[in-house]
């Protein structure tokens, strides 16, 4: 049996390692440049600055790939369906907030023109004579009534020669136009709804051939002629086809946008790294089911004293001054966790108010100081001053903002997957969110325990505000964590609580963060949309990864074989002094 | 014609569990129908298809003759079927009479009529000789009287055959013995009962016939009359089962743990544990009887660092062990079997070996310089696992996926491994079956006769007369007395302590104690 897993965890293995590698080439070929062989690709990547720690970065997503395969297994299936099935609800979003993408074909300036070789009749009644062009717009967008047909009269005689020249005024307006001349009793004498080509190369005016031409029409009396001009009716397939057409344009924007040249990747990766680095800070707490949310405070304190240390020892060489920085900002994040901890655990309050409480208190001390002390005096806005370069945090790649931040989460992820499963107190902690009555009878001292993984986990929170103000903004800002702490909850649920697997389901989060962002510049969907679109799918992972945590705790409750003493440990709970007294007579 | 038949009943749960594969029961009109077997045996399972909380994969079920589908409880209660729970259904805040005429309540205009409640409630309890205050709310009446208002509920339904669940579960010996009398009335009444259980003694004291299951089979069907506990055993552990164990005599060695005067009162002021005194002794096992919620589940938990006494101390090797907390209490020698192991004594959750090393892991061997030994605490768990029989694929799979029995065999195993000097057993043996027992029984004899000084807690006086060398009664919080047990002590004499009616003088206790 064991023999058997073994060799079952070998093939996972295999294919994991698969799989990372696969993800790794196909992220690399993609940003640094392509080609359609190996060595246009090498040749491409080769003229990308810092191209190596490129490629070290996709190695890491792609081991981040693997290490996700590897631990969740088959649950690896149910994350990839969860975020599939978001996208496709997304998708559908999309869709509908693009079924008007047809409509451009109905609106749009327009002019008509009338040429003839005959004598033009001078009636100042009517709109047109031979050789004029009148022009209007239909369906003007926020207008109260709509232009949806227009008429334009001349006067003609019998015998003349006419052609309607019906058009798109210019290039912005693709409206495609049918046009009709109708007689002076009303009847119709000709219509068209297209321009040939060779209309097109005959009439200047003519665009394209959404344009409608009625060519050499001799009249068959004296009177005063219509053209009627109006937008083409859509038809329904062409109307899905826009539709899907957009949508498509707008999803490719999201699913291939972070992949599209190094800046771009950029974005995702320096996000994902913030990502990751909360992930694992919530990890601690969630692993210990105290559902502390404290993290937010704690990234803006440690954004904060990083700040400070920087701002006020900026003599210090760049050696010293940013590991400096980056240990004030993680122990400020452990002593910040530290309050709620000691409250939950010396007084029972509830680590849920009290982390939430304490991140205002947080906030609003960042700003203060922000406001008061930091900023400079003649600068309009309230922003630091810049960190001096020698202690922001180094770039790895050239013009972008990913730096040794990777080889902090590195370092961070194996810490804390070390302190998880490798030390008495990562028992401890995994013991009190198993069942915390069950550490105590056991001796573990649970108070001690669950301020220390608050605490801890609150220094890793530090660390991702050093991240955000030495690394990212390379200033302190206001508003420099918007619910970071709260999307780290997502990213660690996703994972499962796994240490291992938070560096995964960090990237896939920012993926979709970046994504969203490249949908709303590149693809014209409105911001709105991107959020509505943002908000399905965390709806859903969350769901998913909720479902999982509450039936994880639920689970006691399942095991039949002690019913029996359920209710009766419950009544003894309930029953009043006077009815025990009853009860035992 | 049997009034109520079940043939070849199969049930397969979607995650492929078979429950019962082919099981036939025939119950008579007005007879008391016992069922028993062991934990996942397929008795609740049964009982459930009976009462449409489960729709078996195949068989037919036959009452009256006539061949009938029950796909829901009410399908259930319209053909006269009723249901006691095991876990009471019943809401806490209403009253009696609300709680029996709940979803059949006589309306009144807009209002329900809660005096027909009454009256129905007092008729219905006069006619089956069943007790209740029909004005009292549910949660301040004894754990009996709710189980009397879930049969009248079933009753007021029109119930004529009615499934009590593991009814005596929850009881103490006087009202199960309530119980049975009511239940004899019922069948005098013309109703049928079934009854599950796994206590063999109730099922010779109030069953006309019992069936056996195992495995999700029926051994077999038997008058009670022709059938001894010995038999009923192997027919439902499928081997010989010895109820007896033999304690061999050996002379009690020096005082381990030493109580004195030890007082709990809770953070109400309730005294809960009153003014104790007594010593266990190395090579003895000390039972301490009495009915449940006298002060037996505070006094283990002071002894083992849950709780803080009020006054009073108690030595371990001489050490008070008072106010210490868990973990120096167990660092002093004492090792604890919790009473309800799902709250306190596993992690579900966490792997076996996990579970198997709460008390120790941050000692050598399995901590070495900071850092958790995982070689060590696997060894350590497979070890263990060998040696107590702890059926499983491997170490690493939660515990909450063993059986009761199996589970009950980590707690003893990691207890049993920390070579303690003192044993604390909360009831050891409740919950799991048979097997498991046996061994449990065995074990604790075995260790005792080691040297171990074991402080015996259990509701089940048999199994402190079986396995005690002294018994304490308590009464109250406080003792009622302590006794040799030889073999001229009754259940009778102390049941007389135990409910209070008599009481050691101080002179007597100390010469016991």
């Amino acid at each position: 049996m064991t023999a058997q897993r073994a060799y079952r965890r070998l093939w996972l293995a295999l294919l994991a390692l698969l799989v990372a590698v696969g993800v790794t080439y196909a992220i690399s070929f993609r940003i640094l440049g392509g080609g359609s062989n190996l060595d246009e690709f090498v040749a491409a990547m080769t003229a990308v600055p810092d191209y190596q720690n490129v490629l070290l970065v996709n190695a890491l997503v792609g081991i981040s790939v693997a290490l996700f395969i590897y631990e969740l297994r088959w649950n690896a299936v149910r994350v990839v369906a969860t975020v599939a099935i978001a996208l496709a609800l997304g998708y559908l979003m999309t869709a509908i907030f693009n079924l008007d993408n047809a409509n451009r074909f109905t609106r749009g300036e327009f002019r008509v023109a009338i040429e003839s070789d005959a004598e033009p009749v001078e009636n100042d009644d009517v709109e047109l004579e031979y050789g004029q062009r009148r022009g209007d717009e239909f369906n003007r967008a926020g207008v109260a009534e709509p232009l949806r047909q227009a008429e334009y009269r001349f006067e003609g005689r019998a015998g003349d020669e006419v052609t309607v020249l019906a058009y798109a005024a210019n290039r912005r307006s693709l409206v495609n136009l049918q046009a009709s001349l109708i007689g002076p009793d009303g009847e119709t004498l000709a219509s068209a709804t297209s321009a040939t080509e060779a209309q097109l190369d005959a009439y200047d005016d003519l665009v394209s051939e959404r344009d409608a031409v009625i060519e050499n029409v001799t009249l068959p009396a004296d009177g005063i002629y219509t053209i009627s001009v109006s937008p083409e009716p859509l038809p329904g397939d062409l109307i899905v086809s826009e539709t899907l057409a957009a949508t498509n344009q707008a999803y490719e924007a999201f699913l291939l946008g972070p992949l599209g040249r190094v800046n771009r990747w950029a974005v995702w990766i320096q996000d994902a790294l913030s990502l990751i680095l909360v992930g694992l800070a919530i990890v601690i707490v969630f692993r210990a089911r105290q559902f502390s949310l404290g993290a937010e405070g704690q990234i803006y304190l440690g954004a904060l004293a990083a700040g400070v240390v920087v701002l006020n020892t900026s003599a210090l060489p760049g050696i010293l001054l940013i590991p400096l920085a980056l240990l004030s900002a993680m122990v400020v994040g452990f002593l910040w966790g530290l309050v709620p901890g000691a409250l939950k655990a010396y007084l029972g309050a509830n680590e849920l108010v009290a982390t939430l409480m304490l991140n205002s208190v947080a906030i609003r001390f960042f700003d203060l100081v922000l406001t008061y002390q930091l900023k400079p005096a003649n600068v309009g806005y309230v922003v630091s001053e810049n960190f001096p370069d020698h202690s922001v945090l180094p770039v790895i790649v050239g013009g972008t903002q990913v730096t040794v931040a990777v080889f902090l989460v590195i370092l961070a992820v194996i810490a804390v997957w070390l302190l998880i499963t490798r030390t008495p107190l990562g028992y401890e902690i995994r013991m009190i969110g198993a069942n915390i009555r069950f550490a105590d009878y056991g001796g573990v001292n649970t108070r001690r325990t669950i301020m220390l993984a608050m605490a801890v986990s609150g220094a890793i929170a530090g660390l991702v505000g050093a991240h955000l103000s030495m690394g990212i903004h390379r200033m302190l800002i206001l508003n420099i964590s918007v619910g970071l702490a709260f999307e780290g909850v997502v990213v660690a649920l996703l994972a499962r609580n796994n240490p291992l697997v938070v560096p995964f389901t960090g990237l896939l989060y920012a993926y979709l963060r970046a994504g969203a962002q490249f949908m709303e510049r590149d693809a014209n969907v409105s911001f709105e949309v991107v959020r509505i679109i943002q908000a399905v799918i965390i709806l859903l992972i969350t769901a998913e990864a909720f479902i999982t945590f509450f039936r994880r705790r639920r689970s006691p409750r399942r095991d039949t074989v002690l019913r029996g003493q359920g209710p009766e440990q419950q009544m003894l709970e309930v029953t009043t002094p006077a009815a025990e007294e009853k009860a035992s007579v | 014609m049997a009034f109520l038949e079940a043939h070849e009943i199969v049930k397969v749960y979607p995650n492929g569990v078979v429950a019962n594969q082919g099981v036939n029961l025939a119950v008579e009109r007005g007879e008391i129908h016992a069922i028993v077997g062991e934990n996942g045996a397929g008795k609740s399972t049964l009982m459930k298809i009976l009462y449409g909380l489960e729709t078996p994969t195949s068989g037919v079920i036959l009452l009256d003759g006539r061949q009938v589908t029950i796909e829901t409880p009410q399908d259930a209660i319209d053909l006269g079927i009723g249901m006691v729970h095991q876990n009471f259904m019943l809401v806490d805040s209403f009253t009696v009479a609300d709680n029996i005429a709940l979803g059949r309540e006589n309306r009144r205009f807009l209002s329900v009529d809660r005096q027909k409640a009454i009256r129905d409630t007092e008729a219905l309890s006069k006619a089956y000789g069943l007790y209740v205050d029909p004005t009292a709310r549910i949660d301040s009446v004894p754990v009996g009287m709710r189980q009397r208002v879930e049969i009248l509920k079933a009753l007021y339904r029109g119930a004529e055959i009615l499934i009590l669940d593991e009814p005596t579960a929850v009881l103490t010996p006087k009202e199960t013995d309530d119980l049975f009398v009511a239940i004899r009335r019922l069948v005098d009444e013309g109703k049928t009962v079934i009854f599950i259980t796994h206590k063999l003694r109730e099922v010779m004291e109030i069953s006309d016939r019992v069936t056996v299951m195992r495995d999700g089979r029926n051994v077999g069907s038997v008058n009670t009359r022709e059938v001894t506990i010995p038999e009923l055993a192997r027919m439902m552990v499928g081997r010989e089962v010895f109820m007896q164990v033999n304690r061999p005599p050996v002379k009690r060695g020096r005082a381990v743990l030493e109580v004195e005067g030890l007082t709990y009162a809770n953070e109400a002021g309730r005294t809960l544990v009153n003014h104790l005194t007594f010593n266990v002794y190395a090579h003895e096992i000390l039972g301490i009887a009495g009915v449940e919620g006298n002060g037996q589940t505070e006094l283990v938990e002071v002894l083992t660092g849950l709780r803080n006494a009020t006054a009073g101390d108690a030595r371990v090797n001489g050490k008070s062990i008072i106010g210490q907390g868990p973990r120096r209490v167990r660092e002093a020698g004492v090792a604890h079997i919790p009473e309800d192991r799902l709250t306190n004594g596993v992690a579900l959750d966490a792997s076996i070996e996990d579970n198997l090393i709460v008390d120790s892991y941050y000692r050598a061997p399995f901590t070495r310089s900071g850092l958790l030994s995982l070689g060590k605490i696997r060894e350590h768990g497979q070890a263990l696992i060998r040696q107590f029989g702890i059926v499983t694929p491997s170490g690493e799979v939660p515990v909450g996926s063993l059986s009761g029995g199996n589970m009950q065999k980590v707690i003893v195993a990691r207890e049993f491994s920390s070579s303690p000097v003192l044993l604390i057993a909360a009831q050891p043996t409740r919950g799991v079956d048979i097997g498991a027992i046996e061994f449990i029984h065995q074990q604790l004899i075995d260790k005792r006769t080691e040297g171990l000084a074991i402080l015996l807690v259990s509701a089940d006086l048999q199994e402190v007369m079986k396995l005690a060398d002294r018994i304490m009664v308590m009464y109250n919080g406080g003792c009622a007395g302590i006794f040799e047990n030889t073999p001229d002590l009754t259940e009778h004499t102390l049941g007389m302590y135990m409910v209070g009616a008599e009481q050691q003088d101080a002179a007597e206790m100390e010469r016991a104690r």
